[in-house]
């Protein structure tokens, strides 16, 4: 088997440590003999769609310094890359985004001064710039259980009627620091805060979005090779002992 | 009177923090002065002739470092806030520390250096009136505290234009962010490089066209751990000398070329002499932690992606299959509380030929380190994790066969350094010099 994983703006939008998912995806699969491609898409590039062979079968999507952020929006819409992954993700391909990713693929961003900045309209939800920074280690409950990371946001994200959140506030801020939801799913797409990085220590949501990526791809039920998962659940619990 | 009153509390902090051993008193003389004469810094450093400032993300002590042992070679007395402590607190206590405690006595000393971190650098900098500034480089680090790389950047180029036309702005021309600043200061400004390199890490599109250097490494030979070999460029100071100087630097690693041209650089502003400068390296030893080296190894310090991975790429040719690794992960406010940045540091650089290699991962996040060593290609029987440094330490020099390569992120190296002191290794480091 082989899987391709399509790392959205990989050179603007990189600078939480967020690449740790993807090497977390790319170890996870080629320890099970999966073949892994990680193909860079960024502005002026194009989603291959056409041709089964080169279809992206997950998306990784982290995030980025404001300016960065500004362009990117800018580019998805004006590309047409936003549409294509919407599409995408209807079709089932999972997809993982944080923070800035997370933001840009909700409805808009509505800065402190001027417009909003359109978003994709993936997820049900929007993000109105604070003034308050939201940052520390944070805890959720999921249906993966306990996840641990580290937010550091200032932008509020609210979800609109009928969005699920991808997780409940157990320590930290999440989403918008009042209403105790983190992130949100649909389908198999799913964006949140969540740095640190998220997958190396959450072994579970990753096996979980190269479970549903092999699925879509190949059509069937796909049962993944257990791994010996024992460092990444002592960084899990370390971790969560610590902030708890 | 207030100064006075200021001087004397952080003179009984530093006496009390010294007696019961709680550490160097760096910072909390001046953070407890601060607050009864705010203006204390600048009350003080007036009466210091000529005062030097740097600042950006790696190299910021070691080069504050070649600069005063520069002006020792040439005769001239140093204060300086050498304990790493860069914030205004840190200026405030060495300040305290060395200032006369009779009366309104007047500080003697003719040059004062001053590291400021990135974000210190904006509200000291206008008060101290610098004859020099020094732009190290900026890569992303701590963004908990320091924010994103181009709002250090920004708030840079604001201080910059506040300061007096005199002040001489020193920039690594090879770094775009920092090159950048070039245009905004109202007197000279000066860039050092080294010549067909480039910075890795934020400045990705930095081509080299023909820019003017006024200070160059080329020829840059590297000599693993023992240091490197260069020609040293001055084209602006081609009178009365020769204007390629044959150099060589008993640091390891392409990263302390920068900070040695910035330190030579300011040596040029002061006026010293470009060769004795140069022989004064004989007899320089670096800071500690930053690289030091001891019997049975080296500590390299590691606090961000950039000069991590700098730190790797140095030591990996010298890894041998029995040598050990002594990896010290903390998250505590001066590391940065977001751990995030193993992710983005080329782990993977230290994966050499030798699979054999013993690592030990200590510190507050010593599983968050040995998780990211088993993605980088490690082994995880190999990986040894002990949270306690003082026993990992223990494990690690057990049995030593090869070498041990310490790598401490900052609290960590600090914690190790007293490590060192109470098992008789080394002195205490605030009793350094």
């Amino acid at each position: 088997m082989n899987l391709t994983i399509g790392y959205l703006y990989a050179d603007l939008m990189n600078i939480y440590g967020d690449t740790g998912n993807i090497i977390a995806l790319k170890k996870r699969a080629e320890w099970r003999g999966i073949k892994v491609k990680v193909v860079n898409i960024s502005s002026g590039d194009r989603i291959p769609t056409s041709d089964v062979g080169t279809r992206i079968d997950l998306y990784f999507f982290g995030g980025g310094q404001d300016q960065q952020q500004e362009l990117v929006s800018k580019d998805l819409v004006k590309s047409g890359k936003g549409k294509i992954i919407k599409k995408e993700v209807e079709r089932g391909v999972p997809l993982l985004s944080i923070c800035g990713g997370y933001q840009l693929l909700g409805e808009y961003y509505k800065p402190h001064k001027g417009p909003k900045l359109a978003g994709v309209g993936l997820f049900p939800a929007y993000t109105l710039a604070s003034h308050e920074r939201m940052i520390g280690n944070i805890v959720i409950d999921s249906m993966f259980g306990n996840l641990v990371g580290f937010e550091n946001h200032s932008g509020k994200t609210y979800l609109k009627k009928g969005a699920l959140p991808f997780g409940m506030v157990c320590r930290g801020f999440g989403n918008n620091g009042a209403d105790k939801g983190e992130g949100c799913i649909y389908k198999n797409a799913v964006g949140c805060y969540m740095h640190g990085s998220l997958l190396p220590k959450n072994p579970k949501l990753a096996d979980w979005l190269i479970k549903k990526a092999l699925e879509v791809k190949y059509g069937k039920a796909i049962e993944l090779k257990p791994l010996d998962n024992s460092l990444e659940f002592q960084a899990h619990h370390k971790a969560i002992q610590k902030i708890k | 009177m207030s100064e006075l009153f200021a001087i004397l509390l952080g003179k009984a902090i530093f006496s009390l923090t010294r007696f019961f051993k709680i550490g160097g008193g760096s910072a909390a003389p001046g953070l407890f002065a601060l607050r009864i004469d705010p203006e204390l810094v600048e009350g003080l450093i007036r009466h210091i002739p000529q005062n030097i400032i740097i600042t950006g993300t790696n190299g910021k002590t070691t080069t504050a470092r070649m600069i005063a042992h520069f002006a020792k070679t040439s005769g001239l007395t140093v204060i300086r806030n050498q304990t790493g402590s860069n914030l205004e607190r840190g200026i405030a206590s060495t300040l305290i520390n060395y200032a006369p405690s009779r009366g309104l006595a007047k500080l003697n000393y003719d040059l004062g250096i001053w590291e400021l971190d990135e974000a210190a650098f904006n509200s000291v900098a206008p008060k101290i009136k610098p004859a020099v500034v020094v732009f190290l480089n900026v890569f992303r680090d701590q963004l908990d505290r320091y924010g994103e790389v181009d709002t250090v950047v920004k708030k840079w180029s604001e201080t910059l234009k506040k300061l007096p036309k005199e002040t001489i702005v020193l920039v690594n021309g090879d770094d775009a962010n920092t090159a950048g600043l070039a245009k905004f200061p109202k007197g000279k400004v000066q860039k050092f490089g080294v010549k067909d390199y480039k910075i890795i890490g934020e400045s990705i599109e930095h081509k080299k066209e023909k820019e003017n250097l006024d200070f160059e490494a080329k020829n840059v030979k590297l000599r693993g751990l023992n240091g490197s070999a260069f020609q040293l460029l001055t084209t602006n100071y081609p009178l009365r000398e020769a204007s390629q100087l044959p150099t060589t630097l008993p640091l390891p690693g392409i990263y302390h070329i920068y900070d040695f041209l910035a330190a030579f650089a300011v040596g040029k502003t002061l006026g010293f002499d470009s060769k004795r400068m140069i022989s004064s390296f004989k007899d320089f030893s670096p800071a500690f932690g930053r690289v030091e080296k001891l019997d049975f190894g080296y500590i390299f310090l590691i606090k961000n992606p950039a000069g991590a991975t700098q730190v790797f790429e140095t030591i990996a040719p010298q890894l041998r299959s029995n040598d050990r690794l002594l990896l010290a992960l903390n998250d505590n406010l001066a590391d940065g509380t977001d751990v995030s940045w193993i992710w983005d540091a080329g782990f993977e650089r230290l994966q050499v030929t030798s699979n054999k290699l013993q690592v030990i991962c200590s510190g507050t996040r010593a599983y968050d380190l040995a998780n990211r060593l088993k993605y980088a290609g490690f082994n995880p029987d190999n990986i040894i994790v002990e949270p306690d440094l003082k026993k990992a330490f223990g494990q690690a020099k057990k049995g030593l066969k090869g070498c041990l390569f310490i790598l401490p992120t900052y609290t960590a190296m600090l914690k190790l350094q007293s490590i060192l002191a109470k098992t008789g290794i080394k002195k205490n480091y605030w009793e350094e010099e």
